[in-house]
């Protein structure tokens, strides 16, 4: 990843390096860490186990696998990392009208927001937040017309665990730091008050970069996805609006899409 | 003779004064002669204004460690025996941030904002990389 410097010089490569600098300003600015990440890495594997087409579909994972992986590049350890994957998704995007004649029950694009911060990463002063995330989320909502309140589930680009902490923090789900406790007791988990990534994300389903989170917002609005389908059988909210986010660089770009059942 | 398997650095017409001064042991950045901006990646025009009218400064050689990361896998076959190592961005108080390494201690002991000095680590003839360990107490009370 060329960021700009002669970084692999000191042993400097790739994303993991690059993200696990911003995580450990991250631990140094508000109160996060693997404490924190585990509840993401296994909450997020939990549904990857009820999602047949999750490379870790028959690997359940406790918060003792989590915390006994290894390092890659600390502070990650193995399960903070996504998955590397070969294959496909897609997704086709017509008029409304146009959808409606289709067989399967359309989606609508509700709201769009994106912001790039941008610069290279040693000169970012956002690593630890506010990310594009911030701006970007509130211009969905206001394109949207809702609130955070009205989102029933969240699909959030999820290369590293911190990035789903990051993110869902600078929507204002949670304030800095109190994702230690937001996280806890199974929040994003089947059965939880705000399901994240459930097709297991990137962490645990199938790295496809953006198309890993909308796709599957998409599919839940659509009903399409049997045993992990959000409603009563999850113990989870019917969705009407899900959120799905994307980003870039080191954090340096976010789009967030808002998601609607027409 | 040992031969350095390590990834080199790809010195440009920007970057050239930088590493010859590394090997004059002197940390050297562009100052943009319009705004004042200290810059850092080397480039033709200064990212905030964007004038080219560029001065070169030789900043005093210690800084903090802003952030760090510590490696326990070789994506480079040059570091194995190195694992584990400290990858850090120093902030320096003449503005730019850089990629280097800590060493000096082991990688308990960095920490975020810790106080650092440029060491140089003279890897071939050629190449000088500037490299921070610990402020030493005599530096720290300057």
């Amino acid at each position: 990843m060329a960021l700009g410097q002669d970084e692999e010089a000191f042993g400097h490569f790739g994303a993991t390096g690059s993200y696990a600098l911003a995580a450990r300003r991250a631990m140094h600015e508000f109160n996060t860490g693997p404490e924190t990440w585990q509840h993401i890495a296994v909450g997020q594997r939990k549904w990857a186990n009820l999602n047949p087409l999750a490379m870790t579909y028959n690997r359940t994972m406790t918060y003792d696998d989590y915390m006994n992986a290894r390092w890659l590049v600390e502070p990650f350890r193995l399960f903070d990392n996504c998955l590397v994957s070969d294959g496909g998704r897609a997704y086709i995007i017509t008029s409304a009208e146009r959808a409606r004649d289709l067989k399967h029950s359309p989606v609508l694009i509700a709201g769009l927001g994106q912001h790039n911060p941008a610069g290279y990463p040693q000169s970012a002063t956002f690593l630890a937040g506010p990310t594009g995330a911030r701006i970007a989320g509130e211009t969905a909502f206001r394109m949207a017309g809702i609130t955070r309140n009205d989102i029933d589930a969240c699909q959030i680009y999820d290369c590293f665990t911190y990035t789903v902490e990051i993110t869902l923090q600078d929507y204002g789900f949670f304030k800095p730091g109190e994702g230690a406790d937001w996280f806890r007791g199974g929040t994003i988990e089947p059965g939880g008050s705000m399901p994240v990534n459930t097709s297991g994300g990137q962490l645990s389903e199938a790295y496809f970069m953006g198309l890993t989170p909308i796709t599957e917002g998409v599919m839940q609005l659509m009903g399409r996805c049997g045993k992990r389908q959000l409603g009563p059988q999850t113990g989870t909210n019917e969705p009407e609006i899900i959120l799905c986010s994307d980003n870039g660089g080191i954090l340096q770009c976010n789009t967030t899409i808002i998601l609607r059942r027409a | 003779m040992t031969t350095y398997t390590k990834p080199i650095p790809k010195i440009n017409d920007d970057s050239r004064l930088f590493w010859e001064g590394c090997r004059n042991r002197e940390l050297r950045f562009q100052k943009c002669g319009t705004c004042g901006h200290v810059r850092w990646p080397p480039a033709m025009f200064c990212p905030e204004c964007h004038e080219n009218d560029t001065v070169w400064i030789t900043a005093a050689g210690h800084g903090r460690v802003y952030t760090y990361a510590v490696y326990h896998v070789p994506y480079h076959p040059g570091f194995k025996e190195d694992l584990p190592y400290v990858v850090a961005i120093v902030e320096l108080p003449e503005g730019p941030r850089i990629f280097s390494n800590i060493i000096g201690c082991t990688p308990d002991e960095v920490s975020c904002d810790m106080a650092v000095e440029v060491m140089w680590d003279d890897v071939t003839e050629e190449l000088t990389l500037p490299k921070f360990r610990p402020m030493t107490l005599s530096n720290s009370e300057m």
